[in-house]
């Protein structure tokens, strides 16, 4: 073991290029992971806020929000569904806004939400009508207390009152209102989606089973929080091809890892050889090995981390869909651990066949 | 030439895994490209295929048809603009559907008014719609023939109109989703079946023509300045500048870019350790004659065997996939990403090798001698 660590503090040019390779993979899966999780984050904001149970959808929806059509008289069955303790609508408007300060075609994309049960972050009693609580990502736009958004081509106003945080929509940052003003924004900008009085999209429940409410309704599909996330366009199939790439990229370390290991090894045989031949064991050899791939991929992690977090201050909002998370940071480099793990199992053998004796006299 | 084969011959496994890495990098490059190609085509392609050269939402509609609305006197406006030979309505709505007895989908739908100004502008089978309940589906999800029923309807109570799908357009997507085509009228029915509440049916944007001697770009100059509301965009831009074209392109240049740099990395670190490995007999090969540039080119043309292998099996595994789907997202074999990739990463590949052909270089025979190449 000592000979391993000194021959990295002796010879650390030998192993700089791995290292930094094994960094560029670390800041890719880094930066693959941060992808996902930005993509994902700024997607299901607004529903991971919910303090709520389920989300029910009419039944044709697809459970997609703006395709579901909940009335007055499948809400009502639906807060008469066994084990129900509230119920609260919810709609969503995908718009153009215009901030004070933008050009008048510089417009920002929010989405404004009017709900009944409080999500997470905002008071049990929605705003008045003309108010809303916005998401924090639109300060970058400009917008503070008090700043008057104008809403689609009726420029219907709403006044920001506060602000909510980690509540993104479909990418977008949202605006947090009264049923109400959701009605009176949307029929006013877009007659095509218009909603007559008492109708929502979506119902948020506390209490009560799926089965129970969706059995009530006889006109809905009930989904958990989760259920209703899994479900937003794009969250699953994104995860999907996203885990595949960190995967493949996994590979690709391992081997780089056997690679670069193997490569080491062949140099080392004549080495090893006579280290056996003082009494040295081939778990002891190999364990140096392993110690060396470890430290390599511990210093690329590191260097990796601190480059996805450096990204991560500098992209604008708004550029790329990227966030940085210990968990993710620490799953990249717990990944890349059982990659030179892996890789380095492909020396063992090599390390296990050299021969002492043969090593001794291997010169002549 | 000798040398480098035999040598390869005789390392099999070290060269084996290094070309399997490059494959694998080569693979994981273009099956990205693929992917990325493919979500393009599927949320814009439908824009890009659409017949009319210039297409006019409303400001507010931040460049998606979902979000534009054209109300009256903004249209009226438009349609006046000097060098507007013709316009039409283009409307867009997305329904939960049933394709004959399968389970429910969802379909986006466009409907226009004219077949000029927003049908697709190719069909890769089958016709135009003629008649009322008739429709183009986008090729990658319908066939021709199916019987396409919006589930508002049933839930009404009512069987539902079915649209028959009469054509086949390819690469007509929007929104990753599947597509239909179809006229205005069965657009307009689509709508207030699905919202009952809704009092009349707007047009997301319009399809301009310009006049003879008008070109699209000057229609787009004109059309933006005749009113702060209107959005022109050329065909071409409509689909480029839709919102989350360019993030996706940003974020997929980044992984192309890191990728690149991996592949040549690994390749000049691999060739390195060769050459420090090799040093003593090379040493010895320069002392009894053999000239620097042989050592040089044998370690070029292992470069190249690697890194061609690896190119080949890495576009090998790539083929396969490439004839794919990915959920709604069609990947196609890009020819022009493999020639590109493969010219880049070669050059690449022999520029990463410099650092082992200068170490071969400095070599000094008189080593040989003095045991100096064994270290």
């Amino acid at each position: 073991m000592s000979i391993a660590l000194r021959e990295l503090r002796r010879r650390p040019g030998r192993f700089v290029v791995a290292t930094a390779i094994m960094t560029l993979i670390a800041i890719l899966l880094m930066f693959l992971g941060g992808l996902l999780d930005g993509l994902t984050k700024g997607n299901t904001g607004a529903f991971r806020a919910q303090r709520a149970d389920f989300m029910v959808f009419s039944a044709t929806s697809q459970d997609s929000l703006v395709r579901s059509r909940i009335d007055p008289a499948v809400r009502a069955r639906a807060e008469r569904a066994p084990g129900v303790t509230a119920v609260g609508g919810l709609g969503s408007l995908q718009i153009g806004s215009r901030v004070p300060g933008h050009g008048p075609r510089d417009l920002v994309p929010v989405v404004l939400f009017g709900y009944e049960l409080a999500p997470r972050g905002l008071p049990a009693r929605p705003p008045a009508r003309g108010e809303a609580y916005a998401d924090d990502v639109l300060r970058s736009e400009g917008v503070r207390a008090g700043t008057v958004i104008r809403l689609g081509p009726q420029r219907t106003p709403i006044r920001v009152i506060g602000f909510v945080n980690d509540t993104e929509y479909s990418g977008q940052p949202t605006l947090w209102g009264s049923l109400g003003n959701w009605r009176a924004a949307q029929d006013a900008n877009r007659p095509g989606s218009r909603v007559g009085p008492g109708v929502t999209q979506a119902l948020v429940v506390r209490g009560g089973t799926p089965e129970a409410i969706d059995r009530a309704t006889g006109a809905t599909h009930t989904l958990t929080v989760d259920g209703a996330i899994r479900k937003l366009p794009g969250v699953s199939q994104q995860e999907s091809v996203f885990n595949q790439i960190i995967g493949v990229t996994v590979v690709i370390a391992v081997v780089v890892v056997a690679l670069f290991f193997a490569l080491i090894t062949v140099e080392r045989v004549a080495l090893y050889g006579v280290l056996k031949a003082i009494g040295a064991s081939s778990g002891t050899l190999f364990a140096g090995v392993l110690l060396q791939a470890v430290l390599v991929t511990l210093a690329a992690g590191a260097v990796g981390a601190a480059a996805a977090l450096a990204l991560d201050a500098v992209i604008p909002p708004g550029g790329i869909p990227f966030t940085t998370s210990a968990g993710r940071l620490l799953a990249s480099v717990a990944f890349l651990l059982v990659a030179a793990v892996i890789g380095c199992a492909f020396s063992l053998r090599r390390v296990l066949r050299v021969d002492p004796a043969a090593a001794i006299g291997g010169a002549q | 030439m000798f040398l480098a084969l035999r040598e390869v011959r005789r390392a099999k496994a070290r060269f084996g895994l290094l070309t399997a890495a490059i494959a694998l990098l080569v693979f994981l490059i273009l099956t990205q490209q693929a992917i990325q190609n493919g979500l393009l085509t599927a949320f814009v392609g439908a824009i890009e295929r659409q017949s009319a050269p210039v297409l006019v939402y409303s400001t507010d509609g931040e460049r998606t048809l979902q979000g534009s609305v054209i109300a009256p006197p903004l249209e009226r406006r438009i349609r006046a603009v000097p060098g507007v030979a013709a316009a039409g309505r283009i409307g867009q709505s997305t329904f939960t559907v049933r394709v004959d007895d399968r389970e429910d989908s969802d379909a986006a739908m466009i409907g226009y008014d004219r077949a000029d100004l927003g049908a697709p502008d190719e069909l890769s089978a089958g016709r135009l719609p003629r008649a009322p309940g008739e429709a183009v589906g986008s090729a990658a999800d319908f066939s021709l023939g199916d019987r396409v029923r919006l589930q508002a309807e049933r839930a009404q109570g009512d069987a539902g109109r079915a649209l028959r799908v009469v054509g086949l357009a390819r690469d007509a997507q929007l929104q990753v989703t599947p597509t239909l085509f179809v006229a205005w009228p069965d657009y307009v029915a689509a709508v207030e079946a699905a919202n009952p509440d809704v009092k009349k049916v707007l047009p997301s944007a319009l399809g301009v023509r310009p006049a003879p001697g008008v070109s699209a770009a000057a229609l787009v100059r004109r059309v933006n300045d005749a009113s702060e509301d209107a959005d022109a965009l050329t065909r071409a831009d409509a689909a480029r500048k839709s919102p989350g074209v360019a993030q996706v392109r940003r974020s997929f240049q980044v992984i192309f870019l890191l990728y690149g740099l991996v592949a040549p990395l690994v390749t000049g670190l691999f060739f390195l350790i060769i050459t420090f490995q090799k040093s003593a007999a090379l040493t010895l090969l320069r002392a009894i004659g053999a000239r620097s540039a042989v050592l040089v080119r044998s370690l070029l043309v292992q470069v190249l065997l690697v890194m061609a292998g690896g190119l080949a099996l890495g576009v090998a595994l790539y083929a396969p996939l490439s004839q794919m789907t990915l959920g709604s997202i069609t990947l196609r074999f890009d020819p022009g990403a493999v020639l590109f990739w493969s010219v880049l990463l070669l050059v690449l590949g022999l520029l990463s090798a410099v650092v082992a052909a200068r170490r071969v270089l400095q070599i000094d025979p008189i080593e040989a001698t003095t045991g100096g190449g064994a270290r």
